[in-house]
């Protein structure tokens, strides 16, 4: 195969991918319609992630008037927001809501598509970027995480990227002292401190939103050009208009969350979910507290970690990193139902980790 | 004179022929006992007429009506501000409601031929009177404002003193002309009650509210069609309506909620001096703590030796906390011998900080995957996750006179020895890896 060839052979696969003669009022808006059957429930979900980002978006830019991004005055800046600021508390707990049902919504939201096969051709590249949103969710919750900067957040930081260092211990030569180099770069410096709060606050506030605007342009911009994936093996009961009838129901389902949000914002502090008082600030000198967890959605590989040793863990997230990038092509001739299968395992696993996530660990480590 | 007449002659004379005139009406001519209806002679302004007229009339009677008949129910609620100011408001859009549809009301009377021709002297006069009553009660309440709360104290115990018989009108004899004559006005609707269309307030059909809706139902064809075109397109835009007026109601609500919310955070807090010096304060202690913090590390930079703790400070089993050279935290001990056990604190598994205190067998715990190390050696338990070692951290005692009585350094043989009398009044000291203590 020529240069010339390989080419034609790109251009031929991206025109496929992106049919932009689509790009227009009649097939964008007059005739994309939508199935309905069954699992009909899952084409909300995404919508739902993107009305979350949303929020989160309204409200960080709130949080942002006044968060001051130091090591001595972060945890002061989010007590005052949280205590003299009118709404404050409202606002921040919110951002804090709305991030964890952002990336809950976003792993139904994989599920779902997986189980409807969305990812089939023309919509691959629909899909890898769904991944690629997915681990800039997850990277949003790891950064924001850290910026109040109490016992909770730095201690469970310092963990997270000291288990980068521990690869290391599994690569040959001069390449062990990579991961630390790694580390360091996102660290800053040799620990945990202001240029990490300060690294963290840019990732958390300028580099992850610029990068997910862009993916998710695209995102959005193939699904709409896509329309909606057939979802099921079976021929639909009928379909119906995505404008107006589908989008008028999507914003219902967004009246809802929001309600349901704002209810928890008023009513439920998210940190009274916490079982443990951690949320003095950070004391450099002091014990590392009891009790220390990351998130709830990172449970999933965190209780595994405590459990396995490190490289199962690491070789275990690597195939399912490449699995995920890879779906379209892995799953292209399998069946939904087969499908259906599996994203019902995968979700009784995350389910099961993130609810009795402790317990389990408790049962093997006493 | 005119006044005793006006506030207590009328009153009475009014209730007692309202009672007997409205119990002759009732019983001798049942059937008159409404408005006559012109609905069938003209609807369309009757339907903007009619319509806004009730609606606000009913909601201004509401209000004089709970604040005659339970007027401390009335002033509890008028104790709120937001409810008063709510009160008030509804009150002259009511009204204001109220006089827009009369207009309508008189303008369709006057100028409708079909409606002339049944219209008596009395409507008008009912009509006029009408809607002068509602102005000169809404230019009260406008010209003397919070008329919901000084009627209350005024207006209602006059009128209770007219009911027990004992008639006061010294509560109102002092009121402004505008409104005596809206006192006036309302005894004048009672006396006029049984005479005119007015008897329609006491057959309200509460039925209409519950019973099936009349259906005409046509006999040729085409009418039939017309019937069922012109029913499905009400019907459709009565659904409408009410979808837009859902949509419009719930995201109007949503907007005010939450922009109310949102300027208040941006407007910022308002604090009063103590609280504002209390967060100052706080801040500065933390800043305090930085710049400490920010002192060490330059210390660390710069001095081969840091002191740690006063020997007499040190204990056998609560550990120091201090900052080693690496800024990561070290434990210092008193051993068996005397002599100090200075170990890293970093824990080597995943760089928790170690917990201070020993446990009976001379090991020290992470907390974060629970390894024992022995400070002795700074070895972790077997199957512990930390796998490597705490390193010890080179030390020296220097006494006041800044001479060196013992030191270690890790992998050496221990420096000099001292009498313990000497120790006592030491200091604990760790010194820069690759240098020795001088």
């Amino acid at each position: 195969m020529n240069a010339k060839e390989i080419l034609s052979h790109t251009e031929k696969y991206l025109a496929e991918r992106l049919p932009v003669e689509k790009m227009n009022y009649a097939s964008m808006v007059q005739k994309k319609e939508v199935p309905v059957h069954g699992l009909a429930w899952g084409y909300y979900i995404g919508g739902l992630a993107m009305f979350f980002l949303m929020v989160q978006i309204a409200t960080g830019l709130m949080l942002l008037f006044y968060y001051q991004p130091t090591v001595s005055d972060a945890h002061a800046s989010v007590e005052y927001i949280t205590e003299q600021v009118p709404a404050g508390a409202l606002v921040r707990n919110v951002h804090a809501w709305a991030s964890s049902l952002m990336i809950g919504s976003v792993l139904v939201h994989l599920l779902t598509a997986f189980a409807m096969k969305a990812f089939e051709k023309p919509r691959e590249l629909t899909w890898v970027t769904g991944v690629l949103l997915l681990g800039i969710t997850f990277g949003f919750g790891f950064t924001g995480y850290l910026l109040p900067w109490h016992q909770v957040a730095v201690n469970a930081t310092k963990i997270g990227l000291q288990t980068i260092e521990q690869i290391g211990g599994y690569l040959p030569g001069p390449m062990a002292e990579w991961p630390r180099l790694v580390k360091e770069i996102i660290q800053g410096e040799a620990s945990v401190g202001q240029a990490t709060l300060s690294r963290f606050f840019a990732i958390h506030v300028i580099v992850l939103p610029l990068a997910i605007f862009g993916v998710l342009g695209f995102h959005l911009v193939s699904v709409q050009l896509h329309g909606m994936s057939k979802g099921v093996d079976e021929k639909p009961r009928r379909m119906e208009k995505f404008f107006p009838t589908f989008l008028l129901k999507d914003l219902r389902v967004w009246g809802i969350a929001f309600m349901v949000l704002f209810i928890l914002g008023v009513c439920l502090p998210f940190e009274s979910l916490f079982a443990y008082p951690l949320f003095e600030p950070f004391d450099a000198k002091g014990s590392t507290p009891d009790g220390i967890k990351p998130e709830w959605y990172f449970f999933w590989v965190y209780y595994p970690l405590e459990l396995l040793p490190l490289w199962v863990i690491l070789l275990g997230s690597a195939v399912l990193a490449l699995v995920l990038l890879a779906t379209p092509w892995i799953f292209q001739n399998t069946n939904r139902k087969t499908l259906r299968l599996v994203a019902i395992a995968a979700g009784i696993y995350l389910l099961v980790m993130t609810l009795f996530g402790e317990n389990i660990y408790h049962l093997f480590k006493g | 004179m005119i006044d005793a007449f006006l506030f207590i002659g009328l009153p009475y004379i009014a209730l007692i022929v309202a009672t007997i005139g409205c119990v002759r009406r009732a019983r001798f001519s049942k059937f008159s006992m409404s408005a006559r209806s012109s609905q069938f002679l003209e609807d369309r302004q009757l339907l903007w007429g009619s319509a806004p007229w009730h609606i606000g009339i009913m909601g201004v009677l509401a209000g004089h009506g709970i604040a005659l008949l339970l007027p401390q129910v009335w002033s509890y609620i008028l104790t709120v501000p937001p409810a008063m100011y709510l009160i008030e408001t509804v009150g002259v859009a009511c009204s204001l409601l109220a006089l827009a549809g009369l207009s309508t009301l008189i303008y369709r009377r006057l100028t409708s031929a079909r409606i002339q021709a049944v219209t008596t002297t009395s409507d008008l006069l009912v009509v006029a009177l009408l809607f002068l009553q509602v102005l000169v009660g809404l230019l009260s309440a406008v010209s003397f404002r919070y008329g919901s709360a000084w009627s209350t104290a005024t207006v209602v115990p006059y009128f209770w003193s007219l009911l027990a018989l004992q008639p006061d009108m010294s509560y109102v004899s002092g009121f402004p002309m505008l409104f005596k004559l809206h006192l006036i006005g309302g005894w004048l609707f009672v006396l006029l009650l049984p005479f005119t269309r007015l008897i329609h307030i006491l057959a309200v059909p509460f039925q209409y509210l519950w019973r099936a809706p009349q259906l005409v139902i046509w006999n040729t064809t085409r009418r039939r069609k017309q019937a069922l075109a012109a029913s499905i397109r009400a019907e459709s835009r009565r659904e409408f309506i009410k979808g837009a007026a859902g949509v419009t109601g719930a995201t109007g609500l949503l907007a005010l909620g939450v922009s109310s919310k949102a300027i208040n955070f941006f407007k910022g807090a308002s604090q009063d001096p103590e609280a504002e010096s209390a967060l100052l304060e706080k801040k500065l202690q933390r800043l305090k703590l930085t710049a400490e913090e920010r002192s060490y590390e330059l210390e660390r930079q710069r001095n081969t030796m840091i002191l740690v703790a006063g020997y007499a400070e040190l204990d056998a089993v609560k550990g120091k906390y201090f900052i080693d050279y690496a800024m990561a935290p070290g434990l210092a001990f008193k051993g068996k011998d005397g002599m100090p056990i200075v170990i890293s604190a970093k824990c080597t598994h995943l760089g928790c900080t170690v917990s201070s205190t020993l446990d009976e067998n001379g090991r020290i715990m992470c907390p974060c995957h629970i390894s024992y190390f022995d400070i002795l050696t700074g070895m972790p338990n077997p199957g512990a996750p930390a796998k490597a070692p705490l390193p010890q951290i080179a030390w020296a005692l220097v006494d006041a006179g800044g001479k060196v009585l013992a030191s270690n350094t890790p992998g050496q043989a221990s420096g000099k020895v001292a009498a313990p009398e000497a120790l006592a009044q030491s200091s604990l000291y760790i010194t820069k890896p690759g240098k020795t203590a001088a």
